[in-house]
């Protein structure tokens, strides 16, 4: 899997590129944007990691640009910035998803993988199935082996994101922008008594447990090998 | 320079167009009166000409037309000192009799230069054809014409220089009293440019536009110094706040460095160390997010907020966290409840708010969100029954940093209900801590256009 990262910073842009590197990703940078948007232009990648503030080229125009040329590769934008309106900006000028600097390498990854997989432009799935759980979008119904499992609105879809990104490492951060729609840090544990509450009902009882705890990390919610 | 500044003052300025408009006016009151008494001075003239020819003509009717030569010769010497002329002359152009030679005949009025004594004089004559054929001419010196002019052009010619001048006193005077007055002002500026923000512009108790200029003035200089007071105290409160948990991650590191003999020890230091790092950036991101929330206007992101929907959601996603914590969270919310609002900073000011109950509650606590309208404002609070907040704390935990001497030791910034305040004020909302017996009851009111 191919990365291309612009970034003006060489020490964050060094960062980046090693953290990713070890991750096994193929990694090239860019440090200004418009080398970025040249090397976006002429070259495959499947993933942009862009920095909202470059030298010569801003982040958001160089995104705005590749998706006038219909080029649709993913794009997580990095910010320093911590404004209100910077993330809807970012998301409106064609990223796919945003992180504010400084985050923990392992969010960056976990994201990195989400996007890299998620599939694009295919049909909107109405079932869902990770071993012997289902989830029906359409009859907002979930099942265990079988047997109908009743989940208050706000699990139901904490489920059905851990389950489209199922064996991906999902982080609380991606859990709260994407199934809260909270652009913030909560300082309680809003996340993890949802997720414990859920884990009762699906995995209580069954075998094996579908929802695991990745230390330091996330969550994921897997089929054993 | 002093004289510089006073010439280049708009108040003398002013003066000097003023004097300039007085002037203007006295020079059309000279014209008007000027043209009026010559005037009148003409008419009358012509008038006392034509009573002297009358009065020729009664004395030719009694003593007969043979005799005007004669009664001419007189008229001559009576009227000497009035220097009037006379002329009469035949048909054919000789003078019969009068002080004048011999013309040709005008009738009617006319302006005559003659010389009197060896001096230039003007004569206002009338022309006359008498029934005989002759033709006569009486005349006399423009004396009081000439003396009504000189007089005009003498009182106005005084008036004027007067005028003048006194108009430039005037200005003078005007613009030294009002830029003393602006002065006084400009070193009240200087002192505070200097550093000393006590000084204050001196009001004078006239009432006047000075005053109300002062006035306005000190009044802006209070709340600046009152800014800059606030400024100062969080500058040292964020100074202090960091400086404590960065000694102790120094502190953390150290030790780390010292004491740690497997890779497995230090692994466990650094990434507490980096847990600390975080806390201290976070508080970072709340203290830039503070600022941008005061600094910006309201933002085009306002939508009408379905208020009770998004309340009900929140108490849906912190009920789970607050029953961990052995509470109760609850919603009573009316239904149907919308404001003008920014969803994204609503929702943060509601979750700080029920997060602070949650964390500061005991075991056991009733954690409510409640919500309702009434005349003209939408009600919004959170009340717990926890400990609650010292009548006297209540102002002070609005600040940044500021924290209870019993949450000291819990972990979080202190910089959560300044968020709120932020967010309340940003949304012209008032933000209040009351009582909720036992526990504290935090309202905020948004005002609801009608």
């Amino acid at each position: 899997m191919r990365i291309l990262v612009v970034e003006d910073d060489a020490e964050t842009a060094s960062y980046l590129v090693a953290g990713l590197e070890e991750e096994a990703f193929t990694v090239r940078r860019a440090a200004n944007g418009r080398d970025g948007l040249l090397i976006a232009m002429t070259e495959a990648f499947d993933l942009l990691i862009v920095d909202r503030m470059l030298p010569q080229l801003d982040g958001l125009t160089l995104v705005k640009t590749l998706r006038t040329a219909s080029i649709q590769t993913a794009v997580i934008f990095l910010t320093t910035m911590t404004g209100i309106d910077d993330r809807v900006t970012g998301l409106n000028a064609g990223g796919d998803d945003y992180l504010v600097k400084p985050f923990a390498f392992s969010e960056l990854v976990a994201r990195v993988r989400a996007l890299s997989r998620r599939p694009r432009g295919t049909a909107v799935e109405t079932r869902l199935a990770v071993a012997d759980l289902e989830l029906d979008l359409l009859k907002r119904v979930v099942k265990r082996n079988g047997n109908e499992i009743q989940l208050q609105p706000r699990e139901f879809r904490l489920l059905e994101y851990l389950m489209r990104h199922a064996g991906q490492v999902i982080t609380r951060t991606m859990l709260l922008d994407n199934v809260w729609n909270y652009h913030f840090d909560p300082r309680t544990n809003v996340v993890e008594s949802h997720l414990s509450r859920l884990r009762t009902k699906i995995d209580k009882g069954f075998s094996p447990e579908l929802i695991h705890t990745v230390r330091g990390a996330g969550y994921v919610l897997r089929a054993p090998e | 320079m002093r004289r510089n500044r006073l010439l280049h003052a708009s108040s003398f300025r002013l003066g000097l167009l003023y004097a300039g408009l007085l002037t203007a006016s006295v020079l059309v009151l000279f014209g008007v009166t000027y043209w009026f008494a010559t005037d009148y001075a003409a008419r009358d003239e012509t008038d006392e000409i034509g009573v002297e020819f009358a009065s020729i003509q009664d004395e030719v009717r009694s003593s007969g037309e043979a005799r005007l030569p004669t009664i001419i010769d007189n008229h001559v010497r009576l009227r000497k000192d009035v220097r009037a002329v006379y002329l009469l002359q035949d048909p054919s152009g000789h003078k019969i009799a009068g002080n004048i030679e011999a013309m040709t005949p005008f009738l009617g009025p006319k302006i005559l230069d003659r010389i009197f004594d060896g001096e230039k004089r003007q004569v206002r004559a009338y022309g006359y054809n008498l029934s005989n054929g002759d033709y006569l001419l009486v005349g006399q010196d423009t004396a009081t014409l000439r003396q009504m002019k000189a007089l005009i052009f003498r009182s106005f010619g005084i008036g004027f220089i007067v005028t003048v001048l006194l108009a430039i006193l005037g200005s003078v005077i005007v613009s030294s009293t009002v830029l003393k007055r602006v002065e006084t002002v400009g070193r009240t500026a200087r002192a505070i440019i200097g550093g000393d923000f006590s000084q204050r512009v001196p009001v004078r108790g006239t009432d006047d536009e000075f005053d109300e200029l002062a006035a306005s003035m000190n009044a802006m200089l209070d709340r600046i110094e009152d800014l800059m007071r606030s400024m100062r105290q969080v500058s040292n409160d964020i100074a202090h706040d960091l400086r404590t948990p960065l000694t102790r991650l120094r502190q953390r590191l150290e030790h780390a460095r010292r004491r740690t003999h497997t890779v497995e020890e230090l692994q466990e230091a650094l990434g507490h160390s980096i847990a600390q790092v975080d806390s201290i950036l976070e508080t970072f991101g709340a203290l830039l997010r503070i600022a941008q929330i005061e600094a910006d206007t309201r933002s085009a992101r306002e939508v009408s907020v379905d208020v009770s929907k998004l309340l009900s959601g929140i108490v849906d996603d912190f009920a789970p966290a607050a029953e961990d914590h052995g509470q109760q969270l609850v919603a009573e919310i009316e239904s149907r409840l919308s404001a003008k609002a920014d969803p994204e900073l609503l929702t943060q000011m509601v979750v700080n708010l029920v997060e602070n109950a949650i964390r500061y509650s005991p075991v056991g606590a009733r954690i409510a969100v409640q919500a309702r309208a009434s005349a003209g404002y939408l009600e919004l609070a959170v009340s717990d029954t926890g400990p609650g907040i010292p009548m006297q704390e209540r102002e002070n935990v609005l600040r940044p940093f500021y924290r209870l001497e019993a949450s000291r030791t819990t972990e979080g910034s202190g910089l959560g209900l300044s968020l709120v305040a932020a967010i309340a004020k940003r949304h012209q909302a008032k933000l209040s801590l009351n009582d909720n017996d036992p526990g504290l009851r935090v309202v905020v009111l948004f005002p609801v256009a009608a």
